[in-house]
């Protein structure tokens, strides 16, 4: 019989997550842990369990009886501390990825009609045209920064327009979003982001006070009119969902589409033959660009009752972290995991999580990302990055994401307005044909 | 052969439509999958069988020609 191992008795394993050392030995890491204790118990962060194994994180993670992703802000509760490890400095509730059913169910609910395949399908002529504006700004000079100039923008520009909110305020709401991704939690900056993110919520604020009084389709429209199990949500609910939607729409696609063009500029063959055979294999290599970047590196659970897991002994309270971005370099679920293969059958990833809090902007991102990559290998298809200016994250405990990606392509002509004034135009075309509403009227609630 | 999404299982993650869009058929509500009603036609099989390995929360399951079309839970 397997040996059942707790907390106590664990060999701890030491790492550190969000150190620029974890960065850089990312592969090897994985690789021990997996080996040795694909549950490990890490003294990092006061302790808590790791989740490397794509079998067991797919054991562990689906057990929502058993996990808590309740972060219990003002201490009303059982004091957890949501999806963070460590946990979040700023006391803001992460929206209702740091909260359980029924509550998390319903704000799904209410949010599903416009995040579905079908919802985000009617934005695709939306997010070609900004993808169009931002390279036309750089189309001429042939010279682009895939992230300032490409990755950050058509995101914002999405994510608010989903939202209900002016498309000009994209860049205000982006840089403490791009920047609190790479900060480590513990440096002396991250009180500035936290700083910038507050005057962000009291813009958010204003914003859920302003569509209250004169409602507009939207996201925020939802949330303002939504019953969430049986009353309706405070404004300071409401703005945790609201900082969750772009802290998940933002930052994450960014860098996937970062990532991923670097890799393409690497290796010109492969990206020859995607742009030759993109249409049978641009959805499998979006879904393998998912698993081998894991844009969001993992999550934070705290275990609601004593339990035993694949011969693992948890107990009440206990930290645990489910590493997807680990899961996804797993070679019992991915041969040669650290390769890129753009034909990969069989691609089981966890890169959006796994089980009831399934990254809900999962089909905004594939969208977002494939028109971007599309657009790219129309107008630029023979970009070349340039290594000495590709700035990666310093810490990849949050998101695995990149500042920087310069690169030179044979200019080309422009072919519409700027960004600025396309940004004018669809905010009168998101007015006029009230774009933001959802799709289809969801089923009662349950 | 016939294939079933299991409803309590998928979370909508999508892939199996990408893999085999003439069986699976996803809610516009939510992204959650259904699956063809019928047989799976001739010449399909190997995209279905796909789709079942690349699912992520392991929610579809293919019920061999020769078994009925029973609710029988996958795990106990």
């Amino acid at each position: 019989m397997e040996r059942v191992i707790s907390s106590g008795d664990a060999q701890p394993y030491w790492y550190d997550r969000h150190s620029p050392d974890y960065r850089d030995n990312v592969q090897e890491i994985t690789r021990e842990l997996q080996a040795k204790c694909p549950v490990a118990w890490s003294e990092s962060y006061g302790g808590h369990w790791v989740v490397s194994g794509a079998l067991e994180i797919f054991d562990v993670a689906r057990r929502s009886e058993v996990l808590s992703n309740d972060h219990d802000a003002l201490g009303e509760r059982r004091g957890y501390q949501g999806v963070s490890i460590p946990a979040n400095m700023d006391r803001l509730r992460g929206g209702f990825l740091e909260m359980d059913p029924p509550e998390q169910r319903h704000y799904r609910q209410v949010l599903n009609p416009y995040l579905s395949p079908a919802a985000v399908n009617r934005w695709v002529p939306f997010v070609r045209e900004v993808t169009r504006a931002a390279l036309d700004e750089r189309i001429e000079s042939g010279r682009i920064d895939f992230v300032d100039d490409l990755a950050n923008i058509v995101p914002a520009v999405f994510t608010l327009a989903m939202m209900g909110l002016p498309l000009r305020d994209w860049a205000v709401y982006c840089e403490p979003a791009h920047a609190s991704a790479y900060t480590h939690p513990e440096s002396s900056d991250m009180a500035r982001i936290v700083e910038q993110m507050r005057a962000n919520q009291a813009r958010l604020a204003a914003a859920i006070t302003e569509i209250r009084e004169n409602p507009r389709p939207g996201m925020i429209n939802a949330l303002v009119t939504a019953t969430i199990n049986g009353a309706v949500p405070g404004d300071e609910e409401i703005k945790g969902v609201l900082a969750l939607i772009i802290g998940g729409g933002f930052d994450t696609t960014t860098a996937l589409t970062a990532h991923s063009l670097e890799w393409l500029s690497e290796h010109r063959g492969q990206r020859a033959r995607l742009i030759k055979e993109r249409d049978s294999l641009l959805d499998g290599a979006t879904e393998e660009f998912l698993r081998f970047y894991s844009p969001v590196s993992g999550g934070g659970r705290t275990f609601s009752s004593d339990c035993e897991i694949g011969g693992v002994r948890f107990r009440e309270g206990e930290r645990l972290w489910l590493s997807w971005s680990m899961a996804n370099r797993d070679p019992r679920m991915f041969p040669e995991p650290d390769e890129i293969n753009l034909s990969r059958k069989g691609i089981r990833h966890a890169g959006f999580g796994l089980g009831i809090h399934r990254c809900i902007g999962s089909n905004m991102a594939r969208m977002a990302f494939k028109q971007m990559v599309s657009a790219i290998m129309d107008r630029m298809p023979d970009f070349a990055c340039d290594k000495a200016g590709a700035v990666h994250y310093d810490t990849i405990g949050v998101i695995n994401g990149m500042k920087q990606l310069p690169a030179t392509f044979t200019p080309g002509p422009r072919v519409g307005a700027g960004l600025n004034e396309t940004l004018r135009q669809l905010q009168k075309t998101c007015d006029e044909q009230r774009l933001a509403g959802p799709v289809t009227a969801g089923p009662v609630q349950q | 052969m016939k294939v079933r999404v299991q409803a309590d299982k998928c979370q909508g993650h999508t892939i199996c439509a990408m893999q085999a869009p003439e069986i699976f058929t996803l809610s516009d509500y939510d992204g959650h999958s259904e699956a063809i009603a019928g047989e799976v036609p001739a010449g399909l099989e190997a995209r279905v069988s796909d789709a079942v390995r690349s699912c992520p929360e392991q929610a579809i399951i293919i019920i061999p020609d020769d078994e009925p079309d029973s609710d029988s839970p996958e795990e106990s």
